[in-house]
């Protein structure tokens, strides 16, 4: 049976493009590479080997070239020549899988290629006979679940899976072959087992968190969602992000709308992701006190790098050389009613100003054009908050009436504007016990946004 | 030769003490209590003297230099009765106060609580000695702490050439020394406010006795916070010590509380605002001023605790049942 099928098509071309894919081109009949690679292949002279592979393999591997007269591409992924009869030699070369060698691989990435070798599984199993291509469609089946798996996985998790896909012994376009069976479930059970470790680890309390709290695999497990509001709900366009300092101390005054504060976490998006220097950097919100005492959603804050709303913390961490994001007009930015939108209120008593001038940090003013039609506010039941202990109770067009839907803010496109920033430094740290100079620089940030605002305002064609 | 007087001198946390003392160089420990302590320890030990004036005399014929105070009613062992608490935890100590002012000892180190902070929604998430201390509403341990402290903060001002040193340390997780932190966790479920999951600290009581050390032989006066190296969320805490915590909704804790259900299994002793806010004290004075570096991380107490408590929490909480009955049977 095999004989038949692996004679009629010729296997694929084992080197590995530049763009670290696998070449689609089939091989030359009785050597490893297609033409294009073939030629290169005989032009490079014998690449060094920085693929992980055990030495007992590279000699066979080595010798194994040299019958088929063949050098191995570049980064030893060398193919063993195209057997007649696959299954009667079982002294084969480890095959290439598909992360560049040496790059360390990103799992997202990972996943992909996995994806991508499942699909030419499937698709060679389609151009077989039933039953050969009924098992091609389960070997790609269970490919797609190691991929599943990859995605879900933490980042050094996942590498080691790759690391151990890419050590297996078999070709993984051969599934006729028990090994490549042996291999993906290995890998398999690796990942489950790797999964009920996770669970196990977190309910043992082997897990780290930071002093204020957060929990960097809880960061990593909502970030999907925040990069589908960021990318797809709202279409955030972020501009001047190259304002924000990449290292060091920093503080970020933005606007506040929107009844729920979506816009902090949209900010924080925008610097983790799209930060022209530094990415992954975490933005620090100071948020309301008043969340310190809603149950499930404090920890869940706290847990993502959310601290409570006091100059302290402020300094404390601007002090270690973080970037914070505060929101001056605080409560009074979230509650104000649709016909007020994009007029700023009153700064606060400027605490904001005096943390920065006392630590040096610059402020960055961010225009945040958008949010504020989420929730059109439409009123303000001020019994009721004072029923209900909370800071405000908001009536829109959805909430109450719609319950907890209500609560799903609509599709409009944002923009967010980090502005240059303004140095507190030249003012040295006593000009904070001045209520001049904190009541100036509150007042030209104030300025700074609202013009700003104004300026994306008129810009802007449509909310949606 | 500095001498030093260490009250209650056989309590766990004042061995600890003892032991960080007696490895110095010219230090020469004095001490008071009922039962006789370690031998070698102490060059001098005395029964406690019955009022103030007796112990200014003690102070004044051993030349006593320093005055340590470290052991607290309900920390070791469960509160016992208020008035008997009150009695040692806030009486005693100002008389110890009196008797050093007038003996004319220089300085006094007196042990405090991170929790008299309190907990709450607006605290920071680091709080500092400069803070102002609320006293809480209901009688219990906690008061006690802030009372004491205030009469400590009150006579440092009336009498300035007097060093008086306050050593607020986080609970205490570790070495076999019993602490209210220690009792909750070391019961077989540990119950949680469902909703919160605030950030707690924990001290090591040899770190504590190495500050203590650090605070009777320096020059550095005013209050300390002491606690390990990084806050932990309190499951995690729970978790790492071996347990699994059980959530509770709160209006659920608060009726229990009411029905005088104090004794349910899993309870906290303190004010249940601490299984609702953070209330972690910022450490850098003490680092900065005392010179002290704790060595134990939170994760090391609390690990620690996950292999002491199954062995020694159930004796520590038979132990303890058998200390109150005989308390009630004092008061009776």
């Amino acid at each position: 049976m095999s004989e038949q099928q692996t004679t009629r098509t010729p296997p694929r071309c084992a080197a590995t493009t530049r763009s670290g894919q696998h070449c689609r081109n089939r091989a030359l009949p009785g050597q490893p590479y297609c033409r294009v690679h073939s030629e290169q292949a005989a032009a490079a002279p014998p690449p060094k080997e920085d693929a992980p592979a055990p030495a007992a393999e590279e000699s066979v591997s080595a010798e194994e070239s040299k019958e088929a007269g063949a050098v191995p591409a570049e980064a030893g992924h060398a193919e063993p020549p195209p057997e007649e009869h696959p299954i009667e030699h079982p002294t084969e070369e480890p095959a290439p899988l598909m992360v560049v060698p040496g790059a360390l691989p990103d799992s997202h990435g990972a996943a992909d290629d996995v994806r991508a070798l499942a699909q030419r599984v499937a698709t060679t199993a389609n151009q077989e006979s039933t039953s050969t291509g009924l098992t091609g469609e389960m070997a790609a089946s269970l490919l797609r679940l190691v991929a599943d798996n990859l995605d879900r996985m933490a980042p050094p998790q996942a590498q080691e899976a790759v690391a151990r896909l890419n050590r297996a012994q078999v070709h993984m376009l051969d599934y006729l072959r028990p090994e490549f069976w042996f291999e993906v479930l290995t890998v398999l059970d690796y990942q489950l087992t790797e999964q009920v470790r996770f669970v196990r680890r977190r309910l043992e309390g082997d897990y780290a968190t930071d002093p204020y709290g957060m929990d960097p695999e809880m960061v990593e497990m909502i970030r999907p969602f925040f990069h589908f509001l960021y990318h797809s709900w709202w279409r955030v366009e972020a501009e001047g992000l190259e304002h924000v300092p990449a290292e060091g101390r920093g503080m970020l005054v933005a606007n506040h709308s929107g009844v729920l504060p979506w816009d902090g976490a949209m900010i924080a998006t925008a610097v983790f992701e799209q930060h022209p220097v530094r990415q992954g950097r975490v933005v620090r919100n100071l948020i309301l006190d008043w969340f310190n005492s809603v149950p499930f959603l404090a920890p869940l804050l706290t847990s993502l790098g959310q601290v409570g709303g006091v100059p302290e913390n402020g300094q404390h961490l601007l002090e270690e050389d973080e970037l914070v994001c505060t929101f001056p007009e605080g409560a009074r930015g979230v509650s104000k009613l649709f016909r007020n939108r994009y007029r700023l209120q009153r700064f606060g008593r400027g605490g904001f100003v005096q943390i920065a001038l006392r630590t040096g940090a610059p402020l960055v003013p961010v225009a945040v054009v958008g949010a504020e039609e989420i929730y059109p506010l439409l009123g303000n039941v001020e019994p009721l908050a004072r029923l209900f202990g909370v800071p405000f109770f908001p009536i829109t067009p959805a909430f109450p009436w719609l319950g907890p839907l209500g609560a799903v803010p609509l599709p409009t496109r944002w923009s967010i504007t980090f502005c240059p920033p303004i140095s507190t430094a030249e003012y040295g740290p006593e000009a904070a016990d001045d209520p001049l100079t904190v009541f100036m620089l509150s007042e030209q940030v104030r300025g700074v946004l609202q013009e700003t605002i104004d300026a994306r305002l008129a810009q802007r064609t449509s909310i949606f | 030769v500095t001498t030093i007087l260490l009250s209650r001198s056989t309590g766990a946390l004042a061995r600890l003490v003892a032991q960080a003392l007696s490895q110095r160089a010219d230090v020469r420990l004095v001490g008071t209590d009922e039962a006789t302590p370690d031998a070698g320890l102490f060059a001098a030990h005395y029964a406690p003297p019955p009022d103030g004036h007796a112990l200014a005399e003690v102070l004044r014929a051993e030349q006593v230099d320093v005055v340590l105070h470290v052991e607290l009613a309900g920390e070791e062992s469960p509160p016992p009765p208020d008035e008997q608490r009150l009695q040692q935890n806030v009486l005693e100590r100002m008389r110890l106060l009196g008797a050093c002012a007038a003996a004319g000892v220089r300085r006094v180190v007196l042990r405090s609580s991170t929790l008299v902070y309190g907990a709450g929604a607006r605290n920071p998430a680091f709080l500092d000695e400069a803070r102002a201390l609320v006293c809480p509403p209901q009688r219990g341990l906690l008061r006690d702490y802030v009372d004491a402290e205030l009469f400590a903060a009150d006579f440092a001002r009336t009498h300035p050439d007097m060093a008086v040193v306050v050593l607020r340390c986080a609970p205490l997780v570790g070495g076999g020394v019993g602490s209210p932190l220690v009792r909750y966790l070391a019961q077989p479920a540990p119950l949680m406010l469902a909703g919160f999951n605030p950030r707690v600290q924990v001290v090591h009581p040899a770190d504590v006795a190495e500050a203590c050390a650090l605070a009777v032989l320096g020059t550095a006066s005013g209050v300390f916070n002491l606690a390990a190296e990084h806050p932990l969320p309190l499951a995690q805490a729970i978790r790492l010590s071996g347990r699994q915590p059980v959530p509770v909704p709160a209006p659920l804790l608060k009726t229990a509380a009411r029905l005088g259900l104090s004794a349910l299994p899993g309870m906290w002793e303190l004010p249940r605002a601490f299984l609702r806010y953070s209330c972690v004290a910022d450490t850098r004075r003490a680092r900065r001023e005392l010179g002290w570096v704790p060595r134990h991380s939170a994760r090391v107490c609390l690990s620690a605790q996950a292999t002491d408590g199954r062995i020694a929490g159930v004796a520590q909480v038979g132990g303890a049942r058998h200390q109150e009955k005989r308390l009630v049977d004092e008061v009776e």
